[in-house]
């Protein structure tokens, strides 16, 4: 089978582990521990009438892009950028987490998940913030790893921009 | 990158035997240049200087003869098949990284089955794992139960692995429980090499000079905090020095169950 690998991405507590276990074993809690180094799980999808092993790579989330360890972003096929809506940061260091990896690992197929759907209501992301996020080359998700909106469209979404692209 | 790595057991105070084992082992993947015209260049030296660290705690449960029986041969299991199908395969390379992960998994599959074959049913034998193997500057981690994995870099003790017990369990679905009951409950094995469940997590994690892995059954940690953990870990003492503090004490503070610890220090 395909093996592709998958990069979570994204500052501290933006909810990385918490999709990576809602798309992997359908299941939601906020009391984990926070990730040290990298936590991989494989999970199978087809796509395309083919079936390809996602091996998801979630990264430690730290304070911003200089933190990232590069050296474990190399041989992604793809990346999916976590960014907590509910916290301005996390979407202000994106973009300079996506120049690091960009520089790491070149442009692969890469998406955005804003996490935490389920708290719309205390979010502060504005019409400019997308505006700005769409002159970028992902894709933008809106996902919760709570109610498991929008999480399983994202990574499949990924899996399919991974398989158009040659390995 | 080299490892110095000690590693100590102990049978408790309370227990009447020990069904901890631990592992230490280095792995040579090596070539010898005998003679060459060639242009001797750091791609082909480099392949004499691979070495892979394997290093392993495994906490046995299920009476005294078949929690004994149960971690010696997950670990037996494990190290034997690592050593047979890893050696020959690990590489910087991305793609045989892939090969490897899952070589892992495949081994803990195996050790697994290897228990389940000493018997099944509510007493049957079965064992915590938690394995770290360094290879050059990345520590992959596998982990099973509640023995535990740690790194210490720059004056901090964080834990990688997460403990596989009723306890966390119940608490990732967020059921409060009483922690007097934790004996009874808290404690039991979620999942266990061997046991009805086996959720395996693999991970790894970059090491640098001067950073300390810990691998730990839960003799320490039910004894000694990770402050205090931390404040041995930093002293500088050697890991043989630092295994010998550790036991003593998760012994001075009752030794109410078999300890085991494997220090690794990381160096140039």
């Amino acid at each position: 089978m395909i093996q592709k690998k998958v990069c979570m991405v994204g500052v501290f507590a933006t909810g990385k582990t918490s999709l990576v276990r809602r798309f992997v074993h359908s299941k939601f809690s906020d009391q984990y521990l926070s990730t040290v180094g990298v936590k991989i799980d494989r999970k199978p999808v087809r796509v395309k009438e083919q079936d390809v092993n996602l091996l998801l790579w979630d990264l430690e989330g730290r304070d911003g892009a200089q933190d990232i360890q590069t050296s474990y972003l190399r041989g992604s096929s793809g990346v999916l950028y976590v960014v907590d809506g509910t916290r301005r940061e996390t979407l202000v260091q994106i973009a300079e987490i996506h120049e690091l990896v960009s520089k790491s690992i070149g442009d692969v197929p890469s998406a955005i998940a804003l996490n935490k759907a389920d708290l719309t209501s205390a979010w502060i992301i504005n019409d400019g913030d997308r505006a700005e996020l769409g002159k970028r080359p992902w894709h933008v998700f809106e996902t919760s790893a709570l109610t498991g909106a929008g999480v399983e469209r994202a990574f499949v979404w990924l899996a399919e921009q991974m398989g158009s692209v040659a390995s | 990158m080299t490892l110095e790595v000690s590693g100590k057991t102990h049978l408790g105070r309370v227990r009447t035997s020990n069904e901890d084992r631990y592992f230490i082992g280095v792995l040579h993947k090596a070539m010898e240049i005998v003679d060459s015209n060639l242009e001797v260049t750091d791609a082909i030296t480099s392949f004499s200087q691979l070495d892979a660290y394997m290093l392993m705690v495994a906490d046995g449960v299920g009476g005294v003869a078949g929690g004994e029986r149960a971690s010696q041969s997950a670990v037996f299991s494990l190290t034997t098949y690592l050593a047979r199908t890893a050696a020959c395969t690990y590489d910087p390379d991305v793609e045989q990284e892939d090969e490897f992960l899952q070589r892992l998994e495949e081994a803990l599959q195996r050790a697994h089955d290897v228990v389940r074959s000493i018997g099944t049913g509510s007493r049957a034998p079965a064992t915590t794992l938690t394995m770290a193997l360094v290879l050059g500057a990345r520590a992959y981690i596998a982990h099973v139960g509640d023995s535990r994995a740690y790194i210490y870099r720059g004056g901090r003790l964080r834990q990688i692995t997460r403990d596989q017990t009723m306890s966390a369990y119940l608490q990732d679905l967020g059921v409060s429980h009483d922690p007097r009951g934790e004996n009874k409950l808290g404690n039991m094995l979620a999942s266990a090499v061997g046991g009805s469940t086996m959720v395996p997590t693999i991970g790894l994690v970059d090491v640098a000079p001067g950073d300390s892995l810990l691998l730990c059954s839960d003799g320490l940690t039910k004894h000694v905090p990770d402050d205090r953990i931390a404040e041995r870990l930093q002293s500088g003492k050697s890991a043989s020095g630092v295994c010998d503090e550790l036991v003593n004490a998760a012994l001075a503070a009752g030794g109410t169950d078999n300890v085991t610890v494997i220090v690794a220090r990381v160096s140039q």
